[in-house]
């Protein structure tokens, strides 16, 4: 079965063609532009497009017509996002507009002089989030896998772009990363994870999701978990209008039991969470893979799942 | 506490935490292969180390330790510059 390899579509190419034209022609130019791109996309990607496919007509449960019209909003607003991104990396901020959801709590939070963690997945744009930061930016570390770094490490420097945040990369061979982890907790920094994509499918965590069985991977729930920091989930959805609105939920403490252990039950608060979003915003989904089938060899998972 | 207190509480907390066989824990032993560790238990350890001797366990520490024997090494030294100060 398909999995997330740990790379994110599309080329530094593309990338460098979307900041020119954006520069040169304007942000409603190359939204213009995309509305062509995402016909070549559905029959060019198609097991990103059966995915979608999957994702409209068995867990949302439209019909095909609605199903089609998910199929093109969905890649429509994922090239709209890249396309804001690119723009206020470009400082064309001012043309966009912001909306905090539980943002005074939030600030509470990152104010309470100890480590954070954020815990945000594949929908909206979680990374338009930085620059609002501001000096709070300073302090945040991206966790990331290393193909997906090595990435976008290129295309900053192919498109001298910088970026607020400081990159943890992860590599399965090496495990430096745990320590950069702690270590930034220590300093009292955020560290933010993905929490809807593996690559590792012995290490997961499994919980219904959307109404059916799902993975998730157990690195980010278990470092929150028995960090004894503030955990906070947090998405940053598209609008209409070139409107950005943030949503943090705090997430309650958990405590090792019998019954469940801690980093399940961190996991239900997070799935809870992110269902609420995408009933929200359902073509803001960004996971192009199989995300509901259960992989093989999942010992980790079963074990989970019989507690 | 003494030299030998400590390297008990040391077995005894590794013992409980990574479930293995007490006297597997030997001075000479590979640490991360008895307790097969993998990067999830790397967390655990990080914790167990704040909480049982009060002082955070840093990858450069890790990167010298090999053999139970370097562990214990670093735990005596760091407990004692905590008594120190």
């Amino acid at each position: 079965m398909s999995t997330w390899k740990g790379k994110t579509r599309g080329g530094a190419f593309g990338y460098l063609f979307f900041i020119y034209l954006i520069r040169y022609l304007g942000i409603n130019t190359a939204y213009t532009f995309l509305s062509l791109i995402i016909l070549y996309f559905i029959p060019f990607a198609p097991k990103a497009t059966a995915n979608i496919w999957f994702y409209a007509r068995h867990i949302l449960n439209y019909s095909r017509t609605r199903a089609i019209r998910m199929l093109l909003c969905n890649y429509y607003r994922l090239g709209q996002i890249l396309i804001d991104k690119v723009a206020i990396g470009s400082g064309l901020v001012d043309k966009y507009h912001f909306q905090f959801e539980h943002y005074p709590e939030f600030l509470n939070v990152l104010n309470s002089d100890q480590g954070v963690i954020m815990i945000g997945a594949h929908v909206g744009n979680w990374e338009i989030g930085a620059p609002f930061f501001d000096e709070y930016g300073k302090k945040i570390n991206i966790v990331m896998y290393d193909a997906e770094h090595q990435k976008i490490k290129k295309m900053l420097e192919e498109s001298s772009a910088t970026k607020d945040y400081k990159v943890i990369p992860v590599n399965e061979d090496n495990l430096t990363h745990v320590f950069q982890i702690t270590e930034a907790l220590q300093k009292k920094e955020y560290v933010c994870f993905q929490g809807d994509r593996y690559l590792n499918k012995e290490k997961l965590l499994t919980c219904s999701f959307l109404g059916k069985q799902a993975s998730f991977p157990i690195g980010p729930f278990l470092l929150a978990s028995r960090m004894n920091v503030p955990v906070v989930f947090y998405f940053a959805m598209r609008e209409k209008k070139r409107t950005y609105r943030f949503h943090f939920v705090l997430a309650e403490k958990v405590i090792r039991s019998k019954e469940k252990k801690a980093e399940q039950a961190l996991l239900e608060q997070y799935v809870n969470a992110l269902e609420e979003i995408v009933k929200q915003y359902p073509e803001q989904w960004f996971n192009y893979y199989s995300f509901w089938k259960a992989p093989k060899n999942n010992k980790q998972a079963e074990k989970q799942s019989s507690n | 506490m003494t030299n030998e207190e400590i390297i008990e509480k040391i077995r005894t907390t590794l013992a409980e935490e990574f479930e293995v066989d007490i006297e597997l824990i030997q001075p000479e032993a590979l640490l991360m292969q008895t307790l097969e560790l993998d990067s999830l238990d790397l967390v655990d350890m990080v914790v167990l180390v704040e909480q049982n001797f009060g002082f955070n366990i840093t990858g450069q520490d890790f990167t010298e330790i090999k053999t139970f024997q370097d562990f214990y090494d670093l735990v005596i030294v760091r407990m004692k510059e905590k008594e120190a100060k």
